[in-house]
């Protein structure tokens, strides 16, 4: 059988098979990646990836089908289409199920780079086992990883639709982790850092392998915090895993099915006037930047907090439609296996004035945050309720000091989103999300 | 899917330039997922996926390529790019592929692709039903009715021919409930290696019902009390502590990176003299099961402990290699797209002496957990942390009221050592576990245990 070497043709021939009464719309995508993993000076790991694949999505009489396969022929694509009616047959029928008509696109050139795409492997090898070499040697408490990693991607979307859409663009990512490990008296301590760019030239993995080296030492000798209620300072580290149990909040898909704690509350003060929270596909700070979201709507800015009242919500098509009003460009699916929900592109809180030296100042006699664990179980989406495990430090006359372990943190999102008491000046981000240090003028802690 | 003269091509191409062995994973997975939520049959996926990986093992180290494609080009060039990674030698050898004569089957009686997808959808409208149905304050039903089947071939350069089909199956409910701005969740989502006969010890209906019981119940949770105590765990819970606590720890790779607590330990009494923990893949028709794991060796069931003496580690090939023993059959991996690493199957605590009555009657104060949401631990310092998604307090040997916002943290040889009851009311619990970016269907289980003392993180007093 001939093989076809195009997204867009894929994607071409779905549409083409569409029934005069059917919207049709293929998600075609394409990848190569790269990881590399060092461990003891050697490459402990080298694995290439070459993947594709074609995504259906059909609606019918308001009933929608989903289909996909990997690396399809032409004829194995229109039986996707097939199959995708054949469920669409079953599905309940919806009035807000539609495809989003075509809108013109402007092309963000900055995603892709040819040198990336050309990087040789050998110099990704190099990489990784300098990322182990930098983080095995930077002090002598810490002489090896759990993980020491090099990975890139080269990819490219294609999306075509009977509603007109017709649009692709490629992209380059590259990014280095180290979890580092330090040892003292027959105690163990783990310290993670990672970073993401668009190219290596652009990727600081020697501060990578410090930043592990440096949260893993400075735990050494932690001891179980009393229980109380203390400022606390969340790192950027931590809080980025905050910001995920609010990025399922601000979907509007969470709140119209009632399951946000956000969902009455549009217009209303809903955290401290220090916050910000916004989501921006475009910006090329943030490493999800994107021409168009996942069903081919263009992104855009959404400011979802400003100074403290809640604004808007994330859309895609449907709920749009559901909720009469415009997509934000925030359809976003798990690949071309699933059809589009909703989700964040850059999400992330505005950065305020104050440095983070100030910030360690005012919360005198609290702890520092650096880990957080069990964020996706420990909290409740829906009540804004949790209660997880921590890791940090000891504020001690404006600095860090003693470190502490087995800690827990309690509180509630709202509660936590009033009490934000200072927003830092040092905006972060990990993959999607970003955030600066920010002080929460009051929570629970455990540790007894 | 692939002949043996291909494998063996692909195998011989792969061993080019040496390394300690060669391996091929060819997969094929056709599945169905249909979600509903909303009192709506959101939609109905039918996914078609395949790929094959090739693997160069040398030393600890391996050189990993997949593709989607199956063709011979492409099959070569992924072994090429595969052999890549081990440093220039002489070609190394590929035996004679001998096919594998599996130790137990999973068999589906009913497969469920011969069944109607209307029939799976009536399953789902059952459970909106039920759901429903159970209380005024149930505010909103989603679910999920997924099976699969996956077919694998596993090609190895010592000679390894091995074929596998895969049918799982799983139906997970998530309730909403909420009363007076009151709003709590309750999931449950049971799951096999079988076919759509599971539904008959699980029926959909029960299924639903657990999950509303689980939010109306906590409707009425008042905050978690803080502070170290006695837990209950109830039966299937004690499983999915051991998992994160003990199991991660002991699973040979993290345990060869030196970033395992239990390093170095196997013979001492590292738990209480109650507890006999196992992984066991040879389970019938259980969700963590398998006849070969995903480097073609055959599966089996490894003692973890032993009346709290620690025993042994879960190894892949490579770790196995490296430390001069056998496999024990827990190489995994999510998909062809995955290099395989050491991962549990089914991880159990076995049943004890006790009765589950008995050791609540004896609990003056302390709290019962009946499901865990789920939790994380640091393999290196055995530290853990878990969220409670339902639990109770427990005041004179009963159980009273529900509590919100609690968590459990400890040190898993700590935590395991204080286990000072365990009854004989096993059960077990499945889920998803994802370890180094890979997902694969792990079962957990034990009976009602009780931690003489852990700390519970809460608001209350």
């Amino acid at each position: 059988m001939a093989r076809v070497a195009d997204l867009t043709e894929l994607a071409g021939v779905a549409v083409e098979a569409a029934r005069d009464h059917e919207s049709v719309e293929a998600y075609a995508e394409e990848a190569r990646r790269t990881e590399v993993t060092a461990h003891k000076g050697e490459v402990e790991g080298l694995t290439f990836a070459e993947s594709r694949g074609v995504g259906i999505r059909l609606i019918a009489n308001g009933r929608l089908g989903y289909a996909y396969a990997a690396d399809p022929s032409l004829e194995e694509v229109r039986e996707a289409l097939a199959r995708a009616r054949e469920s669409a047959e079953l599905a309940t029928e919806d009035e807000f199920n539609a495809l989003p008509p075509a809108e013109p696109i402007e092309p963000i050139s900055a995603l892709f780079r040819q040198d990336q795409a050309a990087l040789v492997t050998e110099r990704k090898v190099s990489v990784a086992l300098d990322l182990e070499h930098l983080a095995v040697s930077a002090d002598p408490r810490v002489t090896k990883v759990d993980q020491a990693g090099y990975g890139d991607a080269v990819s490219r979307v294609a999306i075509a639709s009977t509603g007109g859409v017709n649009a692709e663009y490629g992209r380059t990512d590259c990014w280095a982790v180290v979890s580092a490990l330090a040892e003292q008296d027959g105690e163990t301590q783990a310290g993670w850092s990672f970073r993401v760019a668009r190219e290596l030239g652009e990727l600081d993995w020697g501060s990578v392998a410090n930043e592990a080296v440096e949260r893993s030492a400075r735990l050494l000798g932690a001891v179980k915090p009393a229980s109380g209620r203390v400022p606390v300072v969340l790192d950027p580290f931590a809080g980025s895993s905050f910001l995920g149990v609010l990025a399922g909040a601000l979907s509007a898909e969470s709140v119209q099915k009632q399951r946000s704690l956000f969902a009455d509350l549009l217009g209303e003060a809903v955290g401290s006037p220090l916050l910000t929270l916004v989501d921006d596909g475009r910006t090329l700070d943030g490493p999800a930047a994107a021409p168009f979201d996942d069903e081919g709507v263009p992104t855009g800015r959404t400011e979802l907090i400003a100074h403290g009242t809640l604004m808007a919500f994330l859309h895609n098509t449907y709920t749009a439609r559901r909720g009469a009003t415009d997509s934000t460009g925030n359809a976003k699916r798990g690949g071309y296996r699933t059809p589009p929900g909703v989700g964040t592109t850059n999400f992330f809180v505005l950065p305020g004035a104050t440095p983070v030296s100030d910030i360690l100042r005012q919360a005198e006699g609290g702890v520092l945050i650096q880990d957080v664990s069990g964020v996706h179980s420990g909290a409740n989406p829906i009540s804004g309720e949790f209660s997880v495990g921590a890791t940090g430090l000891r504020i001690q006359g404006g600095e860090v000091g003693e470190p502490l372990r087995e800690m827990t943190v309690a509180s509630t999102v709202p509660e936590m989103l009033k009490g934000i008491a200072a927003v830092g000046d040092d905006l972060r981000f990990f993959t999607a999300v970003g955030v600066p240090t920010i002080l929460i003028a009051e929570m629970t802690v455990a540790g007894v | 899917m692939l002949d043996r003269e291909l494998a063996g091509q692909v195998l011989r191409t792969a061993r080019a330039r040496g390394g300690s062995f060669a391996e091929l994973f060819v997969e094929e997975r056709s599945s169905l997922t249909i979600r509903l939520d909303d009192g709506k049959i959101e939609e109905l996926t039918s996914g078609l996926d395949r790929g094959a990986g090739v693997r160069v093992g040398h030393g600890t180290s391996f050189g990993y390529a997949f593709s989607n494609r199956l063709d011979p080009d492409a099959l070569l060039q992924a072994a090429s790019a595969a052999a890549a990674a081990v440093a220039e030698g002489a070609a190394g050898q590929v035996v004679d592929l001998r096919a594998q004569d599996p130790p137990v089957v999973h068999r589906a009686e009913r497969p469920a692709e011969a069944v109607p997808a209307a029939q799976k959808v009536a399953w789902l409208r059952e459970v909106d039903d039920v759901a429903r149905a159970f209380s005024p304050h149930v505010r909103q039903v989603s679910a999920s009715y997924g099976d699969s089947v996956q077919r694998v071939l596993i090609a190895t350069s010592d000679g390894r021919w091995v074929e596998e089909s895969r049918p799982r199956i799983r139906l997970g409910v998530q309730v909403v409930a909420g009363r007076d701005g009151v709003i709590q969740t309750g999931f449950h989502g049971p799951a096999g290696l079988a076919g759509v006969e599971f539904f008959d010890e699980h029926p959909p209906a029960a299924t639903a019902e657990v999950a509303a019981k689980r939010a109306v119940t906590m409707l009425d949770a008042g905050p978690a009390p803080a502070g170290e105590m006695p837990v209950v765990l109830a039966p299937g819970m004690g499983g999915v502590l051991f998992h994160e606590a003990c199991g991660h720890p002991l699973e040979a790779d993290i345990v060869d990176k030196e970033a395992s607590v239990y390093r170095g330990r196997i013979g001492e009494v590292l738990a209480s003299s109650l507890v006999t923990g196992v992984d066991d893949a040879t389970i019938p028709n259980a969700w963590g099961s398998f006849s070969f794991d995903d480097e073609g060796m055959p599966a089996q069931r490894t003692v973890l402990f032993l009346d709290g003496a620690l025993q042994g580690l879960m190894y892949d090939r490579l770790r196995a290699e490296k430390d001069g023993v056998a496999s024990t059959g827990n190489g995994r991996r999510q998909s062809y797209a995955h290099p395989p690493i050491p991962r549990m199957t089914n991880s159990h605590i076995l049943n004890g002496p006790s009765k589950a009555d008995d050791v609540l009657a004896s609990t003056e104060r302390g709290v019962y957990v009946t499901a865990l949401g789920g939790g994380q631990t640091n393999p290196a310092s055995g530290d853990f942390v878990f969220g409670v998604s339902e639990g109770y307090r427990i005041e004179g040997g009963k159980i009273t009221s529900p509590v919100r916002g609690a968590n459990l943290t400890g040190r898993a040889i700590e935590v395991m050592s204080a286990v000072d009851a365990v009854a004989d009311d096993f059960d077990t619990w499945e889920g998803v576990c994802g370890k180094d970016g890979q997902g694969v269907p792990v079962g957990s289980g034990s009976p009602t245990l009780r931690i003489a003392r852990i700390t519970v993180g809460g608001t209350g007093g």
